[in-house]
């Protein structure tokens, strides 16, 4: 496979992932926001600023008619929905050749669904609704992804672009929630630690394995060890190690050593981490050694397979 | 951006048309052809009195039931169907890009098998002296020894490539994809307006036109025994492998401009359609006169390149040498036989509005024949006897500098002021070797459905040539439209959309 190729499925898997990551936080935040206090819901929604952008916002000046529109549609804001989005589409269509029509098509359609929407079209209905119908596109994309490509190399770009990206996110959200554990005053409540939960999709999943019953540092085990649960760290840490073995057939053993070695290392982590020894303020410490082992894995990733010099293979 | 999806061919400058006294019309049955205006021009579907032609027939009794409603709701079905399939290009407003798609007209235009047969003959006829020109011209330069073209038009041309001197090239084949212009008279003959022969584009919309009017009319496309045209990516792969003499693993890649060119939807398409990769001039390097692509397990060795880049912009080292498209030392793994490139370098000299002239000549030179197809009627100022012609008639003829394309240095002359006229005939005597004319051309008229109604639009036609070890013509071609009423100007970049081409089998 072309290294450009490569770059472009890599990139386009994540933008996609952090337009489906940013339409889930949307949705979830605007229909769990009747439920909470003004101050709450102002709490929850400088979390979701600060998890999607980095950008630490003051509750009080928190409006979610305005922190929507900036995380959904604002052009300016480079994380925003409709720019990862049209990041995806961009990289899509630079490897059209690399993807099938039904790939390309349904992400094409849902751009050119969103790209001229406008706060003040969505927010006079449920608002809500819009970023479900994304979610339900995003879902529709992935599946159509999984069963009109085939599992090749390019594909398993995919796979470790969206879940590198994954981790990162998930890392991201988790790692704001649990820090603001330590601060009894203005830390999550019982309804924020189930709204994480449904931040990552994890609602139900997390119920049938621990019952309603949320406890932190369950969630912790759920969202960071569960080896069957999709948006668990330990589940992405498992495709990607796969995906890795999977690309780059043919490349130099040396090469292909660079980066499985880092991946064996990230996988051991996850494999025998043990939550009880996390509680206690290990989460952050844990979380920011895994988001740096993935970024290590994609600069690894990089030099190995895409940016080599030309001059160590002729 | 300008849009090139159809690059390379100029504009047609002619005048609009003086609206005919005939419309189409008959006793109860006036939709939906309320304003079908039938003039000098030849018409594709009616004759002058406003009768259907028999190929026609089919299409003409379906029309005449379908509701302009029905018609509508599957018109736009054809142009969501282009808007998320993504072909599409782009133009920049106030810095905001907007995505349009080249319309697609719904009705399609209709190609006899007896009409067929003589352009077919008529353009293989053609793409072999073409050849053979150049092979000559790169060559020994008999055309030129004999007097039969001049030598200054060749050796004074921009596109001329001393750098192809002597090189041999596969099967002698300089153009192997060829994609000719055609209009048709008003005697209904179909004439040849333009060889396109560096990189012609437009046979994408040939395919995807195809898919999405067999789809709007399937009960009359059936019924009409439309000759099919899908094998054309495998036609074209067999041409590029020709070029090779070995068959087994041969790695033929197409060379993209990139994203940004507006004909990129039609290199990805092909480089999907023939299964081959498409790469970007970053994407290869050569060393020791090899060309490799950078892949994820290392270099992979490349035989063939379908190149979609002008010939300026391919080498850095040998032509423009600020082009970032190109390959730096591409040319010498070309000289050294390690990769084919096709086009050849240097066809452009022989699309030459000049050359052109010249076309029938070199048919009967190269090949003892007379020409099948005929050209335009195209004066040569450079002769005395056509100067004097063209000057004394600047009021009927379109002038052309030769060197320009795009509608530029132009004269068209029954739209002009007389003191233009003045002022281009001063130029036209201080350089007579620049300019040619023609008489302004009626190109005929094809139904096309515009909401309101099916109006007479004009049209041309391009078939698309494939040129190896064999030629080949898939029977098809892109018609295209010059949508606004009474314009000639059928390019894409100012308001022309494309018709399905349906060549019969019978």
């Amino acid at each position: 496979m072309l290294s450009r190729v490569a770059d472009s499925l890599y990139w386009m898997s994540r933008y996609i992932e952090r337009t489906e990551h940013t339409a889930r936080l949307i949705a979830v935040k605007l229909d769990s926001m009747v439920e909470q206090t003004p101050e709450d819901a102002a709490a929850s929604w400088a979390r979701v600023t600060e998890a999607l952008t980095g950008e630490k916002t003051a509750p009080s000046h928190l409006d979610a008619f305005d922190i929507t529109a900036r995380l959904a549609f604002d052009r300016d804001n480079e994380t925003s929905l409709i720019n990862s989005l049209a990041l995806a589409r961009d990289n899509a269509r630079q490897v059209r050749e690399a993807l099938s029509n039904e790939v390309w098509e349904n992400l094409n359609r849902l751009y050119l669904r969103l790209s001229p929407m406008t706060m003040d079209s969505i927010w006079v209905h449920t608002p809500g609704r819009l970023f479900r119908e994304v979610l339900e596109e995003m879902h529709a994309l992935e599946g159509v992804t999984y069963s009109t490509l085939s599992h090749g190399e390019g594909w398993y770009f995919l796979e470790l672009g969206r879940h590198i990206e994954r981790v990162q996110q998930l890392g991201r959200l988790l790692d704001l929630h649990f820090s603001a554990a330590q601060n009894s005053e203005s830390g999550p409540k019982y309804f924020d630690w189930l709204v994480l939960l449904k931040f990552c999709s994890a609602w139900e999943p997390y119920t049938k394995r621990y019952t309603a019953s949320i406890r932190p540092q369950k969630i912790a085990e759920f969202l960071l060890f569960d080896p069957e649960f999709p948006h668990s760290i330990c589940f992405s840490v498992d495709r990607m190690t796969e995906a890795l073995a999977r690309v780059a057939p043919g490349a130099p053993p040396a090469r292909r050593a660079a980066v499985e070695r880092l991946a064996g290392r990230m996988k051991a982590a996850v494999d025998f981490g043990q939550v009880d020894e996390l509680m206690s303020g290990g989460v952050a410490a844990f979380i920011a050694d895994i988001t740096k082992q993935s970024e290590q894995i994609h600069k690894a990733l990089y030099s190995s397979y895409i940016t080599y010099g030309a001059e160590t293979v002729l | 951006m300008q849009h090139e999806a159809f690059a390379n061919t100029e504009d047609f400058g002619g005048p609009d048309i003086v609206a005919g006294s005939g419309r189409v019309s008959r006793p109860g049955v006036d939709a939906p052809y309320t304003d079908y205006q039938l003039g000098k021009p030849y018409d594709e579907m009616f004759t002058p009195d406003g009768k259907a032609r028999a190929p026609y027939a089919a299409l003409d009794s379906r029309l005449s039931i379908l509701p302009l409603e029905e018609l509508n709701r599957r018109q736009q079905a054809c142009e969501q169907s282009f808007l998320h399939q993504g072909i599409t290009f782009t133009v920049y407003n106030d810095n905001r890009a907007t995505e349009r798609i080249i319309p697609t007209d719904l009705l399609p235009r209709i190609v006899t098998a007896k009409e067929w047969d003589r352009i077919e003959r008529g353009l293989t006829q053609r793409i072999l002296a073409l050849n053979l020109f150049l092979r000559d011209i790169y060559g020994d330069g008999r055309v030129l020894k004999d007097g039969v073209v001049p030598r200054s038009l060749i050796y004074g041309s921009k596109h001329y490539r001393r750098e192809m001197r002597g090189l041999p090239v596969p099967h002698g084949a300089y153009v192997n994809i060829c994609g000719s212009d055609l209009v048709r008279n008003e005697a209904g003959d179909f004439v040849v307006l333009e060889d396109n022969l560096r990189v012609p584009s437009g046979v994408s919309y040939m395919l995807a036109n195809r898919d999405v009017v067999r789809r709007a009319f399937p009960a009359v496309f059936r019924s009409m025994g439309v000759r099919p045209i899908e094998h054309y990516p495998l036609e074209l792969l067999a041409t590029l492998r020709s070029l090779v003499p070995f068959h087994e693993d041969v790695s033929i890649a197409i060379l993209t401009p990139g994203v940004f060119n507006s004909a990129y939807f039609e290199h990805a398409f092909l480089a999907r359609q023939m299964g081959v990769e498409l790469v970007e001039g970053r994407d290869l390097l050569v060393n020791d006169n090899v060309v490799y692509t950078r892949t994820t397990s290392g270099l992979k060795r490349i035989d063939v390149i379908y190149r979609r880049i002008d010939d300026d912009f391919i080498d850095p080292l040998i032509f423009r040498e600020d082009s970032s498209l190109g390959v730096p030392g591409l040319f010498n793994a070309y000289r050294a036989g390690n990769v084919m490139i096709a086009n050849a370098l240097g066809t452009g000299v022989a699309d030459d509005k000049a050359v052109y002239a010249y076309v029938p000549r070199l048919i009967r030179y190269y090949l003892a024949e007379e020409p099948i197809l005929d050209n335009v009627e195209t004066f040569l100022c450079r002769e005395e006897k056509s100067l004097s012609h063209v000057l004394a008639n600047l009021d009927k003829l379109v002038v052309k500098a030769v060197g320009e394309s795009g509608g530029y240095g132009m004269l068209v002359g029954p739209h002009a002021s007389q003191a233009e006229r003045d002022e281009f005939a001063q130029k036209i005597k201080s350089d007579p070797e620049n300019y040619i004319a023609q008489p302004t051309i009626q190109l005929s008229t094809a139904p096309t459905f515009i909401g309101s109604g099916v109006e007479a639009r004009h049209v041309d036609l391009r078939p698309f040539i494939l040129h190896g070890a064999e030629t080949k013509i898939v029977p098809g071609a892109l018609t295209r439209v010059a949508l606004k009423r009474g314009s000639l100007v059928v390019n894409s970049s100012q308001g022309g959309g494309s018709k399905d081409t349906w060549v019969l089998s019978q």
